[in-house]
């Protein structure tokens, strides 16, 4: 059975770094084939990993809704359109497949254009072993935009109470939106084993454990490096402990 | 008289064009069909070839005839074979012609189509966009080293068509050699997708109104387009006829 993993949090607390060190650490594994979904209004994760598309998924959603204003078409053949277009925007690397959602915009109703697009993206999700989905805050947008099943939902949060806070709102949602089978929280950017304990104890979800501050992390970020070409640091150790190591992602 | 007689005709010129000078070779049918489950996707990393991508030259038309302009069993090949090709993509054209009772032409054209959008093959990825009238395909490494070749798919292709009731011979066109002998298809394709659009204007919207339709030339040059819509045209009255009388009843 794929799996599907989102990662969610309050806005700044490290979600795309987590999701990029995730997609060094299963690029490099044995998890057979990832799906990587940049699902970030911020298209962070494209930068993050280095791959620039030149087209998103709401790209495409324009291309076929003009097309099917200029064009007759019937709802198989959007379904192909939709299928052809999808892959086309898929950027490869080995056995990684990233998919940037890009900015929504409203262009009225399309609900068929956007159903046909979960599908294909689902259908696209079902191929690969894994599906590794940075998300917006929140998680109806999954629902709405991107998959109606997520397996794995990894809540990240800061050392901020705040972030905590989101992510416990964030897991509510869930709990009604979503059929997940594993949830965890981490805790991004703590200094010490001290601040993740008193962090730890302030909240009820089950916390997978803390990623430290890291020079390497920085760096990369600050020379816009590929993180799938990030070498072991401690931050890459402590995403590979708390998510690999420990089954989370079985 | 037949709804797709000029592009027939040209792509029985094409096919005896390549002949003379040749380019073409005709394959055996071969009913050995290696189906799948489900849509494949293959990825760069697990291609063996690639034809029709997006940014090459590629065509997919599909045509019939109630006469027997079709020759049986037949797939042409203009170009190398898969396992001949000397690089990982090729251009591609795909061409099918099918030959039978065609009843109703809207119908039998939905079931054509839907024919071959459903045909899923064991290491082969095929993405089709009717707006574009291209295709797109991929054969995995380990199904090209196990033999994958252009008789396959067109022994496939006819196969899967001859599975409809109405059809009575099929025939295949494949061309790999050049992007310019994948567009001197352009034409014909071109003509295919006018027919069929005014065809599915015909009967989705049952509107006669001749002088304002942007189909007006395609039906003009094609006269089994106006026989199809004298004959609704007709069908129309006669239900209107039918629903004033019952109106009059009650």
């Amino acid at each position: 059975m794929s799996r599907v993993i989102a990662v969610c949090g309050k806005g700044g607390v490290g979600k795309t770094t987590i999701s990029a060190l995730l997609s060094r650490l299963l690029a490099k594994g044995g998890d057979g084939r990832i799906l990587v979904v940049d699902a970030d209004p911020a298209v962070g994760l494209g930068m993050a990993l280095n791959y620039f598309p030149d087209r998103s998924v709401n790209d495409i959603r324009m291309e076929i809704i003009t097309a099917v204003k200029e064009r007759r078409t019937d709802s198989v053949d959007l379904a192909a359109s939709v299928d052809y277009k999808l892959m086309e925007i898929v950027a490869e690397s080995g056995k990684l497949g990233f998919l940037s959602m890009g900015r929504p915009e409203d262009e009225g109703c399309y609900c068929q254009v956007n159903t046909f697009l979960r599908e294909a993206i689902e259908s696209l999700s079902s191929h690969f072993d894994l599906t590794l989905i940075d998300a917006e805050a929140g998680v109806e947008q999954i629902n709405r935009r991107v998959m109606r099943s997520v397996s794995h939902l990894l809540l990240v949060s800061d050392t901020s109470l705040k972030g905590i806070r989101v992510a416990e709102t964030i897991c509510k949602v869930a709990d009604e939106a979503v059929d997940y089978r594993k949830l965890g929280l981490v805790i991004n950017l703590a200094r010490h084993q001290d601040e993740y304990s008193r962090l730890s104890e302030a909240t009820e979800l089950p916390v997978l454990g803390w990623i430290p501050e890291d020079e390497t992390i920085r760096e990369f970020d600050t020379m816009a490096r590929s993180f799938l070409e990030i070498p072991s640091c401690p931050a890459l150790q402590a995403v590979r402990h708390m998510l690999l190591d420990n089954d989370f992602l079985s | 008289m037949g709804l797709f007689d000029k592009p027939l005709e040209d792509i029985r010129s094409y096919i005896e064009t390549k002949r003379v000078q040749g380019k073409a070779r005709v394959l055996p049918f071969a009913p050995v069909l290696p189906r799948a489950d489900s849509s494949q996707i293959i990825l760069s990393e697990d291609m063996g070839l690639e034809l029709g991508n997006p940014g090459v030259a590629s065509r997919s038309l599909l045509l019939w005839d109630i006469e027997d302009g079709v020759v049986d069993n037949r797939i042409v090949l203009v170009g190398p074979d898969f396992q001949e090709a000397d690089t990982p993509s090729l251009p591609f054209a795909m061409a099918i012609m099918a030959s039978g009772e065609f009843s109703d032409e809207y119908d039998c054209y939905r079931d054509l189509r839907d024919a071959i959008y459903g045909l899923k093959l064991r290491g082969f990825m095929t993405r089709i966009f009717p707006g574009r009238q291209s295709i797109w395909c991929r054969v995995g490494k380990e199904a090209l080293a196990a033999g994958f070749n252009a008789q396959i798919l067109g022994s496939a292709v006819i196969q899967t068509l001859k599975e409809l009731d109405f059809v009575h011979s099929a025939e295949v066109l494949l061309v790999t050699s050049s992007k310019e002998e994948v567009n001197e298809l352009s034409p014909a394709a071109d003509m295919v997708m006018d027919i069929v659009e005014a065809l599915i204007k015909m009967y989705e919207e049952m509107n006669f109104d001749c002088e304002s339709c942007e189909y007006f030339d395609v039906c003009e040059g094609v006269v089994e387009l106006r026989l199809i819509r004298d004959k609704l045209q007709a069908e129309k009255k006669k239900d209107t006829a039918g629903s004033v009388g019952e109106g009059n009843r009650t």
